[in-house]
């Protein structure tokens, strides 16, 4: 029996498509099945950003309105075998699925995969409710930014209200150097408020950019340090014990330099 | 408490009150007053009874009965109560005036009060006649609008509204004070642009028509009213 993940944040852009396609890819490399379902009907991005975008025949609204059946729908990914993408539609609206039609498809999908990494749309209406509605555990995707932060709140209350306890957290696109500075929260501040567990911090990368246009996700890049970040998330959601990331940005030459004279 | 269907005795802390229905047949009355009091008559020989009916008036000599059938029963009629004097059920008992100053002297206030026992997130907003107690935080974006006090065993960091039907004696404290906006009864302040951290349990009340925030503790009421 398999297990439904949502990843979610609210605020738009802190990265839940980057995230759910990354997490996927990455429990599929440890050898589980997994099926990544994009729920962001109208905006799809997560076949983008797997680059499985001319592969598309079926999608989710198919699937729920019985156009086609699940395994017609579902598109295998480049790199594995186990990896799978259930498209969102483009031409249709949030509406087109109901919370109903997404506990029956999560079902059937929990008797196929190991896991199912929903990506959620932006935003707290019928879009959000469809994508928790078959959930049994929940990702909160947050940056250091008061905007992102104050979302994440309200998403976690909406998430506990709809019975999601515990959900983890995934804090995204962290600049150490800035945090360094005090010119961006830090991950203590963010958890104050928060106050849920921690399971991951993903520092700013250019490689997720390079990756994203690519299609081919971080994960799989070992140079990557967001791919590094995503790895040890990937393994902390399989129930391991892993000690976080070290953010420390090294020393330059000139700093060191700094160091040694004695100027602060 | 002893009663039949029309006629009530009840025991309060300022002595017997006998309970009659307005609407009741007088006869009536005095038959399940006379059947009561023959139950009960050892506890309570020779006490003072209070007589209340809403706003019904009774004629004289139905009076003169009311206070014969007690006096049979060794009970002292001693005078009638109005509405505002008695418990009804269904209607909040109001508090007589000299009751509440008594206790806002020795430092007390009293009514009914809403036990949050979790952390209010963003969104939530509780509203209440009477008093808000949150066992938790109190995020940005969450708001508690209370008739009465206010107080956030953890971070007040939404907005806070006591007294919000005018009471200006209302305060607002938290361990950690540092809301988005504060109004008590009138009066709105927002937090200073530049946050000071680990002060401590605060209040906040109005002084002087100011709203004013101060350490909670042995340097506040306490010291200056002493």
């Amino acid at each position: 029996m398999g297990e439904i993940i949502v990843v979610t944040s609210g605020k738009g852009g802190v990265g839940k498509t980057t995230t759910s396609a990354n997490i996927g890819t990455g429990l599929a490399a440890a050898g589980h099945k997994v099926v990544l379902v994009d729920t962001d009907i109208g905006l799809r991005n997560l076949d983008v950003v797997m680059g499985l975008e001319n592969r598309i025949v079926y999608d989710l609204v198919d699937v729920t309105s019985g156009n086609c059946r699940l395994k017609q729908a579902l598109i295998k990914d480049k790199r594995f075998e186990n990896l799978f993408l259930l498209p969102a539609a483009q031409t249709k609206d949030k509406s087109a699925v109901s919370p109903e039609q997404m506990r029956t498809l999560a079902t059937e999908l929990k008797e196929e995969f190991d896991y199912a990494i929903i990506d959620c749309p932006a935003g707290i209406e019928q879009g959000f409710r469809n994508a928790i509605a078959g959930a049994d555990r929940a990702i909160v995707v947050c940056t250091p930014e008061v905007s992102a932060v104050r979302d994440a709140d309200r998403i976690i209350g909406l998430l506990e209200a709809a019975e999601l306890r515990n959900p983890k957290l995934i804090i995204n696109r962290i600049r150490p150097e800035m945090v360094k500075r005090g010119d961006m929260m830090d991950i203590s501040d963010i958890l104050d408020i928060l106050a849920i567990e921690l399971i991951g911090v993903v520092p700013e990368d250019e490689s997720i950019v390079i990756s994203t246009n690519r299609g081919e996700p971080a994960v799989m890049d070992q140079a990557s340090k967001a791919g590094e970040a995503y790895r040890r998330i990937t393994r902390r959601i399989k129930g391991e014990e892993v000690t976080l990331m070290n953010l420390d940005v090294p020393l330059g030459i000139f700093d060191k330099l700094k160091k040694l004279v004695g100027i602060r | 408490m002893t009663r039949t269907e029309h006629v009530a005795l009840k025991g309060t802390r300022d002595g017997l009150v006998l309970y009659l229905d307005p609407v009741a047949d007088f006869g009536l009355l005095m038959n399940e007053l006379d059947k009561l009091l023959k139950d009960s008559v050892q506890f309570l020989q020779g006490a003072n009874v209070r007589c209340y009916a809403g706003t019904k008036e009774y004629a004289e000599d139905e009076h003169v009965m009311l206070v014969t059938v007690l006096r049979q029963h060794h009970l002292e009629f001693s005078g009638w109560l109005t509405t505002e004097e008695v418990y009804v059920p269904g209607k909040v008992q109001a508090y007589t005036e000299d009751k509440e100053t008594r206790l806002r002297e020795e430092g007390m206030v009293e009514g009914s009060c809403l036990f949050v026992e979790r952390t209010l997130r963003s969104g939530k907003s509780v509203q209440f006649e009477g008093h808000v107690v949150v066992l938790g935080d109190v995020n940005p974006g969450a708001e508690i609008i209370a008739t009465g006090n206010i107080v956030v065993l953890g971070s007040l960091r939404g907005v806070a509204h006591a007294g919000a039907t005018g009471e200006r004696r209302a305060s607002v404290s938290a361990y950690h004070l540092a809301p988005t906006q504060l109004r008590i009864a009138d009066l709105v302040t927002r937090a200073p642009d530049e946050e000071a951290s680990g002060r401590g349990p605060e209040i906040a009340r109005i002084k002087d028509d100011q709203l004013i925030v101060e350490m909670s503790g042995m340097n506040s009421r306490r010291g200056k009213d002493r």
